[in-house]
């Protein structure tokens, strides 16, 4: 049932005083990167007296360091370099070493034996190999727990079906998005995905509803867990869902959970919505202390059903920087998937459209209808219009215009999905 | 009892023509088209003399259609005769949700596609009234 028993199940205060150690280990090894030397860091007694003296680390500190500001080791030690895209200025670069990529590799493994994968299983990699750390950090994670990996990674669904056919694959790492649209190229070839072996389904890299979930695991016939992590602290395997799918465990002797006050700074307590804070506790090569990720949650200590004592966050509800201001209300793009994922009715691809019209914002939704419960009269249309309309307005009280479209004609990714198009002038 | 096809198409334009290239390539007849718009979408009922080929066709191409049960009226080509028939569904309630024509000889035949909630009172009622229907299988033939 468990990876690694003792540590998964510790009692609260022992997991305190582990990551006590390991904090001061941390905060010594930090010290040695250009960066963090500038600040005058010392061992700390406790974990409260690391939140007093300790200061926020932000992506745009990883930016402005750019290429090595970060790194605690000579170049020689490290044996891997992963890196975002760099769309909005420098890329921000993350260096591993040998024992970083054993440790992530274990967290990766540690999270696909909590949803019940075993040595035994298929496992297909749709996640693009390269410096995203979705491919290559599940790659490792698999092959440590003794899985017959695919790295078939992204793109082309026709032989993702052949190979999910041909070799009885039963755990798929793929994002949410990409999950729905392989469903149709199912219906195309008259297939039914439950006819497979199909298990589990591993989706994350982007935002999602609950709703979203469902309906892949309803469509698939599959247990769908959400997966969680971030490239600068490791990439995947920071959290995961567990079987009880009630909250994604964070793995707290690898990392320091904190939720705080996106404004103030101010830590919060259980169960308040914020921003999530992570200190990492074992990386070797680029340690971050109290790294802000902008993804906004809660968290529970509660122990979970399973067993496990690591905390709780809630599914991301976005990223600080996805908040949506429409004339003067903020909302979060998924916020508009909840609502009209739940919707019958509804199909399965939709696009956020936010114009400018004489100085006031204009919300346009297109929503793809579902062709196999469309009856056939104009009156059961714009039902269907009014409804997402009034659902769409209590839940985020701003007034959207939905347009239904054809299924298949809104834009698709091959990557993640990018369903927000912002057209107000910057 | 007859069928006709209902498409869900967004309004722009074009949207009717790849209907149409599909049914003519596949060489299917259309007698009646008619479309309802919403503004921004609408839908397009078609009768045709292949139903099955049509739904099936247009379906492989990826389109929201579906199939809806229609009455088709036989009436003489001349003028009143419209009025006559509608006063007659007026008078025992019956709400149309779709009406359209077509003339099968002129001065003499034309048929008249009707799509009501009421149904199958509204084949009672016009049977009763001495109209004679026109029955899916002759539309193959006409």
């Amino acid at each position: 049932m468990y990876w690694e028993e003792n540590i998964e199940t510790a009692e609260a205060s022992e997991l305190k005083k582990l990551q006590l150690r390991l904090l001061n280990q941390t905060i010594k090894q930090a010290k040695k990167s250009p960066f963090y030397q500038n600040f005058n860091l010392n061992e700390v007694g406790s974990l409260e007296e690391f939140q007093e003296k300790v200061p926020f680390t932000r992506k745009q500190d990883l930016r402005d360091q750019f290429p090595y500001g970060f790194l605690t080791t000579d170049l020689e030690k490290s044996v891997r370099l992963h890196s975002s895209s760099g769309t909005t200025g420098n890329p921000t670069v993350v260096f591993h070493t040998k024992k970083d990529i054993q440790e992530w590799t274990n967290q990766v493994a540690r999270c696909m034996y909590m949803i019940g994968m075993r040595k035994g299983d298929v496992f297909q990699n749709t996640m693009g190999y390269g410096l995203f750390t979705g491919g290559l950090g599940f790659h490792y994670g698999a092959e440590a727990l003794g899985a017959l990996t695919i790295p078939i990674g992204p793109g082309n669904s026709k032989r993702q079906i052949w190979f999910m056919e041909t070799f009885g694959s039963s755990v798929v790492h793929i994002l949410p998005s990409y999950a729905l649209r392989l469903y149709s190229h199912f219906e195309e070839l008259k297939l039914d995905p439950k006819s497979l072996k199909l298990k589990i389904f591993i989706i994350g890299s982007e935002p999602h509803s609950e709703e979203m979930r469902q309906q892949i695991e309803q469509l698939f016939g599959v247990k769908a867990y959400n997966s969680y992590g971030l490239s600068e602290v490791c990439g995947p395997g920071v959290g995961f869902e567990c079987q009880h799918q009630c909250g994604i465990h964070i793995w707290e002797d690898y990392y320091l959970v904190e939720i705080i006050d996106p404004q103030t700074g101010k830590v919060l307590p259980d169960g308040e919505e914020g921003e999530l804070v992570l200190t990492t506790l074992k990386r070797e090569a680029m340690p971050l202390l109290r790294y802000r990720t902008g993804d906004l949650t809660r968290a529970t200590s509660n122990k979970c059903a399973c067993g496990r004592s690591h905390i709780r966050i809630d599914r991301i509800k976005g990223r600080a920087d996805d908040m949506l201001i429409i004339n003067g209300v903020n909302l979060f793009p998924i916020q508009i998937e909840k609502t009209i994922m739940g919707i019958p009715g509804v199909g399965k691809n939709y696009l956020i459209e936010i114009k400018k019209e004489n100085y006031m914002d204009k919300l346009y939704i297109k929503v793809e209808v579902d062709k196999e419960i469309f009856e056939g009269t104009l009156a059961g249309l714009t039902q269907l219009q009014n409804r997402i309309t009034e659902e769409l307005r209590s839940e985020i009280t701003v007034s959207p215009i939905v347009q239904l479209s054809e299924p298949g004609s809104l834009p698709v990714w091959e990557g993640k999905a990018k369903r927000v198009n912002d057209l107000r002038d910057k | 009892m007859a069928y006709h096809l209902s498409i869900f198409v967004e309004n722009k334009p074009g949207k009717l023509e790849n209907i149409t290239k599909i049914l003519s390539e596949k060489n299917i007849n259309i007698y009646g088209i008619y479309v309802a718009s919403a503004g921004e979408f609408g839908v397009v009922k078609i009768l045709t003399n292949n139903l099955e080929k049509a739904y099936q066709t247009l379906k492989q191409e990826g389109f929201t259609v579906s199939k809806r049960k229609v009455t088709i009226v036989l009436l003489p080509d001349k003028p009143g005769e419209m009025h006559k028939l509608l006063t007659i569904l007026s008078s025992n309630n019956i709400n149309l949700e779709d009406c359209y024509g077509f003339v099968l000889e002129a001065k003499a035949q034309a048929a008249i596609v009707l799509e009501a909630e009421k149904y199958p009172l509204i084949e009672d009622v016009l049977h009763s009234k001495g109209y004679k229907l026109l029955p899916a299988e002759k539309l193959e033939e006409l």
